[in-house]
């Protein structure tokens, strides 16, 4: 299976991809690698992680490659987008960061056109997990709502088990709990 | 008698034999480990004693992940030195006594080491010395896109060039060992998509490597009997023995550099495990080295082509007898590598010497391009028109590259306090057009609009240095120097020096947020914490500056906009070297204390195109302030003549 998780920095993107490296080892997966774009990331660039499991010598996924992509921010959804095969699955944050070129004037955040061209190329599902974190109490748990969202799906091959099992081990310890109601609720945004 | 135990070794696909005691210790051992995580960890299992390095990406979580790792390896000592040439130098007097060393750093900060290194390659080690410099091609996050196995050549030291993570294991624990045999200094050279990529890696199982090594840490010497492995020395035992040896002297020069020369000739004589050959007996072959091997690999599964493969694994010295059998079978070669042409030209020498007519595509060739990484798509492109099959199968598959995206720069943090230093400054000289000069930090982002205050920016320390000269050739403007304060511990010292002494009228101002920001949060000299987790006084750069005999120092909060504007001033009219200390710590140091938003915005949008917040956005042509970024600092509030943006208590 490969991965691809794009967000903006500071978004736990590389989290989230441990998590999903962790519960693809719990279930026996003969071999798991990621691969993460950091660099200047932390400074609210974008950033991608792949992750991918099986007989493979590197964890770069190629464009048309991934069969599921998270993206934990709209237009880095669609900037990413190429990476899926087509038919892949997709599951997007509809929260928009909008980078500081768009305030200064020198270039558009155009939410419409976004939307229109992931919905033209793919039949992502859309969900809004910065209001279902700030819900909870912190917006720092968009991740784990976005894997919640993604399993809820049918999108992960693992049992939930797993999945919180990774969570547990992953996460710091005081924020165990408030992560693994994300995750529920995740699951729960794809039920409605 | 006890019975043989085989396991199958994924990396090196063959049965490898494990003994009784070792077999116990595998269930569980599968870890998910970074490749610079993985390197820390064979590290501490080689038994090292000392570790240390200058941050600098991709190489910072080797020492992070060692210090993590310190409760298996309770001797080990542990340091983010001043800088990467004191990282070298600390580490040798160690490796001197017997120890076994590990330095890290990014290839830039070998420029730093380049004395110590270049020095050491001659002298050379007792105990084990593994270098780690970590390669950026891209480049991603640095100056350049040197090449590190260019310079292990120069240098006369072996290197090692890992493809994955758990190469890079398996290569640190083997340079450990090389290092120990040849009794030289040996580079290991990830790049960052080794040093950030994971895998699952059988740490017990790479363990068997060590059943030969009888190092004794504890010793810190090579014990022939067994008996000694985990016998300390006697108590207060000096482990370093004074010999000539240690004392570089032209003779000893000349008289080592044959000896090298002679040394390393033998070793690419043989080559390592990490070197191979896999003949396929076909006239077309294929050489790569580096994690574009690994890319490799998958593209030729991809692509369904069995062809003969060459796997550098040493760059230096090269395996020669490999290289010439490779060559011997081939008629025609691509060699895939990034950064310069070092296997490429490896092969082009040996096929001089076999005298064989092969043709040679790559770097030299104009083959494949000089700069940036070879990813996927590249490495299938050459792949393609090398073989002359068809690249453009899937095209119709892929979705098409969206041209709606906004480009996402990195920016300084929301709250950061160098755009508020950055900002006071620009108030304090306006109208003077002056000249900004900045240097390698978060800081050098204040380049970027609207701030735009950062007019060059070269190496660690070049800020204060090169203002001097710009100062020499433009006598009448007004110049700055910017510098953080663990850029100002590692190399601003000596620069500031330099103007104090040549009384040369420059402004230097030093952004001190307390921590070495850029690579996530380190220990300098400045902060008081030290990677042992102790506590030790402070060295105080304002102190530091007035001992240099600087004229005018001061220092003051960038938050007090209206005091800091005043100091830049009277800096400025100062005539002779100046100082202002902007101390005011990053936001990763510090709990959000308050949050600010807009009411009532009247739309000038003076904070958005002044101060460049990322958590100012606009939207219906006012001003909003995104709650989850803001981080308190009030910039905004000050900058805002309208008095529309007030502040909320949490
Ligand atoms: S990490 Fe700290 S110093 Fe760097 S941009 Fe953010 S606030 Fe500024
Ligand atoms: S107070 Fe203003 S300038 Fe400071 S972080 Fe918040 S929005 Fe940005």
């Amino acid at each position: 299976m490969n991965i691809v998780i794009s967000g903006v920095g500071g978004q736990g993107t590389i989290l989230a991809s441990k998590i999903l490296a962790e519960a693809a080892k719990q279930s026996g997966a003969e071999f798991v690698r990621t691969g993460e774009t950091i660099g200047m990331s932390q400074r609210g660039g974008s950033v991608l992680s792949f992750l991918r499991e099986g007989n493979i010598s590197s964890p770069y996924i190629q464009k048309g490659g991934a069969d599921l992509l998270l993206s934990f921010e709209l237009c880095e959804g669609a900037r990413n987008l190429p990476y899926l095969k087509k038919g892949g699955n997709a599951v997007i944050n509809t929260a928009k960061i909008k980078p500081l070129s768009v305030s200064l004037g020198n270039a558009v955040y155009d939410e419409a056109a976004i939307t229109g061209y992931i919905n033209e190329n793919s039949s992502a599902t859309f969900i809004d997990a910065e209001k279902i974190a700030v819900s909870l109490g912190n917006a720092k748990c968009i991740n784990i709502v976005m894997l919640g969202a993604a399993f809820g799906k049918g999108f992960l091959n693992f049992g939930k088990e797993t999945l919180i099992e990774a969570i547990k081990s992953t996460v710091k310890p005081q924020f165990t709990e408030l992560n693994i109601n994300a995750f529920e609720k995740g699951i729960e945004a794809t039920e409605l | 008698m006890t019975e043989t135990r085989y396991s199958y070794t994924r990396l090196r696909g063959e049965r490898v034999e494990i003994s009784e005691i070792l077999s116990s210790r595998i269930e569980n051992m599968r870890k998910l480990l970074l490749g610079n995580e993985a390197i820390a960890q064979a590290a501490i299992e080689s038994g090292v004693g000392v570790v240390c390095g200058y941050p600098g990406t991709p190489s910072t979580e080797i020492l992070e992940t060692a210090a993590r790792l310190k409760a298996d390896a309770p001797n080990l000592y542990i340091e983010w030195s001043t800088n990467e040439k004191a990282a070298v130098e600390v580490a040798a007097g160690a490796a001197y006594s017997g120890v076994r060393v590990l330095v890290t750093m990014k290839q830039v900060g070998l420029n730093v080491a380049s004395d110590p290194v270049m020095c050491l390659s001659y002298i050379g080690v007792k105990g084990g010395m593994v270098i780690v410099v970590a390669d950026d091609p891209g480049p991603i996050s640095s100056q350049t896109e040197q090449d590190t196995r260019h310079f292990a050549e120069y240098a006369h030291i072996p290197v090692l060039d890992p493809s994955s993570p758990e190469e890079a294991y398996l290569m640190t624990k083997a340079a450990f060992l090389m290092s120990q045999r040849l009794g030289k200094p040996v580079i290991l050279r990830p790049t960052t998509k080794v040093c950030h990529a994971s895998a699952t890696i059988q740490i017990a199982e790479y363990r068997i490597q060590n059943i030969e090594d009888r190092y004794s840490p504890l010793r810190g010497e090579h014990c022939d009997d067994l008996k000694d492995l985990h016998r300390e020395l006697p108590a207060g035992a000096p482990r370093f023995v004074k010999d000539p040896r240690w004392v570089i002297f032209p003779p000893l020069a000349y008289r080592r550099h044959n000896e090298i020369a002679e040394m390393l000739q033998k070793e690419s004589e043989s080559a390592t495990e990490f070197d191979k050959f896999y003949n396929e007996h076909s006239r077309y072959g294929i050489a790569a080295g580096g994690v574009t091997w690994a890319i490799l690999n998958d593209v030729l599964i991809d692509l369904d082509v069995i062809i003969s493969r060459l796997k550098i694994g040493r760059p230096h010295p090269a395996p020669l007898r490999l290289a010439d059998t490779f060559l011997a079978e081939t008629e025609c070669v691509l060699v895939l590598e990034e950064l310069d042409p070092v296997i490429e030209d490896i092969l082009i020498s040996r096929k001089g010497v076999i005298g064989r007519d092969i043709q040679i595509m790559g770097k030299r060739s104009g083959f494949v391009s000089h700069a940036g990484e070879l990813l996927y798509a590249d490495i299938k492109k050459y792949v393609c028109d090398f073989l002359g099959l068809s690249n453009h199968d899937n095209e119709e598959d892929l979705i098409a590259a969206p041209d709606c995206t906004p480009v996402r720069a990195p920016v300084l943090c929301a709250g950061c306090p160098h755009r508020a230093s950055f900002y006071a400054v620009k108030t304090a000289a306006k109208g003077k057009n002056p000249i900004y000069c900045g240097d390698i930090g978060c800081y050098t982002l204040g380049n970027a609009k609207p701030l735009e205050t950062t007019d060059t920016c070269l190496c660690m320390g070049a800020g204060i240095t090169i203002a001097q000269g710009i100062k020499h050739s433009n006598p009448d403007t007004t110049v700055f120097g910017f510098i953080g304060d663990s850029t100002f511990f590692a190399s601003g010292i000596t620069g500031l020096a330099n103007a104090v002494y040549n009384n040369v009228d420059v402004n230097i101002i030093i952004l001190d947020n307390r921590i070495t920001a850029m690579t996530g949060g380190q220990p300098h000299p400045g902060t008081g914490k030290t990677m042992m987790n102790t506590d030790s006084p402070p060295i105080d750069i304002e102190a530091v500056v007035k001992a240099l005999g600087v004229g005018f120092v001061k220092k003051c909060n960038p938050f007090d906009q209206v005091s800091a504007v005043e100091t830049v001033k009277s800096a400025v009219d100062f005539n002779g070297t100046s100082v202002v200390i902007f101390e005011a710590p990053c936001i990763n140091l510090i709990k959000k204390p308050k949050l600010y938003t807009v009411e009532g915005c009247i739309g000038c949008m003076r904070c958005v195109n002044e101060i460049g917040c990322p958590s100012i956005f606009v939207e219906d042509k006012t001003a909003k302030i995104n709650s989850d970024l803001c981080y308190g600092c009030g910039l905004c509030q000050y900058v805002c003549k309208a008095g529309k943006i007030k502040e909320v208590t949490l």
